[in-house]
């Protein structure tokens, strides 16, 4: 591996460095995935798709927070079946696409997740944790039984890497990760249940009342999950939640991640971020003589 | 979330009122806010007044804007922003060129150096026409009840798009693409405003792209050469579930 090389791996996909788009900010379109990847991500992840077309709900569907952000867009996708062109256009210049599905039973994920393979994604990631929609996400994702279900079902429909994003609105994240065992690596985390109240109109902002909180003010929860799963099981990880700067990537690194997912980072930072992190990374690997990335998977956890 | 109170409302077309309101914030020719009409939803509206007294020009077409539309002095309203690229200044002649509501982004732009070309279905919806100088206004109408019958590009017949120093234009995407097919192989300075859903305002979510370009962020004007590289303008876009879907 070169000096200062940022490759990684997840299951069998090859990335060329740890920094991965995450699902529901800006890929929703296949050109402007293929955009992202154009400027710096080693891979996209699509936004959720169910069977049906679900409009979601009506905005204001995300609260500005500075920084954070608050959002409920409520699983808005076209379908599975017209997702296939979207995928395709992203995939056209040839980086990993990873497809997000979302379903009710472990049937429905099934289906989905074999759907996604045919379309040529590279991976697929199942939301087992968006906060906002009932009968889905999160209250499909705190069950372990269920959460076991999902996982076995999917993994014998399909050969590509199957990634489980796990909910941090559970008393107990090491339990879920454990009945998602079978996963060939876990996202950790997906947005923290909240609200925001306008004190004028005096009432919650978001038409549904109920969102996902994101961004920086997330990051010492997603940290310390992250923490807690490495320390009690072997399985690969990918940090998610307020990653901004180097050393953000590095904290989740040295918590056991081996790859990162960013997301409300864009919305201050735009495209560039992905380039500016991974300068910055390698100019920290350098300067702490680190020759491979690999050594501070989990540097700071005591097993 | 800001919120202002009305101070004044005026009727310009049957179905167009302009809102005034105090706001302190330096905005652009361009950026819009997006506004929320509490209990019904949030649309994003162009600021057609910049002024110390800021306002926009809304058109009833849809639950929020209904509701926004009926507010009156003393009522409060509550936006965000201002979000989005303004139109660049120039110093010169400008042509203006605004479809249908697509004038209230250009209102901040009416000045002595411009000359507008006004497009609107009908004489009842034709807006701002008395704000440019006298002989500096061009009006088409899709049923001829006003100035000249046909679409913009019946407008740009009678004009020398070359004399102009900048060329600023408004509108549905559909009289936007006609308008950049007819000025591309033409030696202009032009920009274009355009519109598309968006749900955020804020570059996260999506909806407003257009060849991985966020119409919220990067936009929503952009330039001729800008829009050389984007083959959805004008052909596809998503809808609000994000199914794609043919432009016209
Ligand atoms: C606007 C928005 C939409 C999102 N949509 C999804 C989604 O469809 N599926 C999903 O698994 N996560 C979704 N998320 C969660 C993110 O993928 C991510 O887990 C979370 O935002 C934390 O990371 P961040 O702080 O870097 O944004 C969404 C987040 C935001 C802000
Ligand atoms: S409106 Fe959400 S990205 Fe532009």
């Amino acid at each position: 591996m070169p000096k200062g090389s940022l490759i990684s791996d997840i299951g069998s996909m090859q990335l060329e460095s740890p920094l991965i788009l995450a699902s529901g900010i800006l890929d929703e379109n296949g050109y402007t995935m293929r955009r992202m990847l154009e400027e710096g991500a080693a891979a996209v992840v699509t936004k959720s798709i169910g069977s049906t077309e679900r409009a979601g709900f009506t905005p204001p569907v995300v609260v500005d927070l500075g920084d954070n952000l608050l959002n409920a867009i409520g699983l808005s996708n076209p379908g599975i079946e017209h997702f296939k062109e979207e995928i395709s256009i992203a995939k056209g210049i040839g980086k990993p696409v990873i497809g997000s599905i979302f379903g009710a039973t472990a049937e429905e994920f099934a289906y989905l997740a074999s759907r996604m393979q045919s379309y040529g994604a590279d991976a697929v990631e199942l939301n087992l944790s968006c906060p906002h929609v009932k009968g889905f996400g999160s209250e499909v994702g705190s069950d372990p039984s269920l959460v076991e279900d999902i996982v076995s079902e999917v993994k014998a429909k399909i050969n590509v890497p199957v990634l489980a994003k796990l909910t941090p609105n559970v008393t107990d994240i090491v339990s879920i990760a454990k009945a998602a065992e079978k996963a060939d690596a876990l996202v950790l985390i997906n947005t923290v249940k909240a609200m925001h109240i306008d004190i004028y109109a005096r009432m919650p902002t978001l038409s549904n009342a109920y969102g996902g909180l994101s961004g920086p003010a997330i990051k010492p929860i997603g940290v310390r999950a992250v923490y807690d799963v490495y320390r009690e099981t072997e399985m690969d990880i990918i940090g998610c939640g307020g990653i901004s700067r180097f050393e953000d990537v590095l904290e989740y690194m040295m918590a056991g991640a081996r790859a990162v997912e960013i997301g409300t980072a864009l919305k201050t930072y735009g495209r560039a971020i992905f380039d500016n992190i991974k300068r910055d990374t390698i100019r920290f690997l350098e300067s702490e003589g680190i020759e491979n990335i690999e050594e501070i998977i989990g540097a700071a956890v005591k097993k | 979330m800001i919120h202002a109170e009305i101070i004044r409302k005026e009727k310009l077309t049957p179905t167009v009122s302009t809102l005034y309101f105090h706001w302190n914030a330096d905005v652009k020719p361009g950026q819009f806010v997006m506004v929320w009409a509490p209990g019904t939803g949030e649309i994003p509206m162009s600021l057609s007044h910049i002024g110390k007294e800021k306002a926009f020009t809304i058109k009833n077409y849809g639950p929020s804007s209904d509701m926004l539309i009926k507010l009156e002095p003393g009522q409060k309203i509550f936006f965000r922003g201002p979000y989005g690229r303004p139109f660049s200044a120039v110093n010169g002649k400008t042509l203006l060129i605004g479809g249908g509501s697509g004038m209230a982004s250009l209102h901040p732009l009416i000045s002595r150096n411009a000359f507008g070309l006004i497009a609107a279905r009908t004489r009842e919806e034709i807006l701002f026409m008395d704000e440019f100088e006298s002989g500096n206004v061009s009006v088409t109408t899709d049923d001829g009840t006003f100035g000249i019958r046909g679409n913009v590009l019946a407008g740009l017949k009678d004009l020398d798009v070359d004399s102009f120093d900048m060329i600023y234009a408004c509108g549905p995407e559909v009289m936007l693409y006609n308008l950049y097919k007819h000025l591309k192989d033409k030696n202009v300075n032009a920009e274009l405003s355009l519109e598309r859903l968006m749900k955020c305002g804020i570059g996260v979510c999506d909806s407003c792209s257009i060849n991985g370009f966020q119409l919220c962020r990067d936009g929503p004007t952009f330039t001729m050469d800008q829009l050389r590289y984007m083959n959805e303008f004008g052909t596809e876009k998503l809808t609000f579930s994000g199914t794609r879907v043919s432009v016209h």
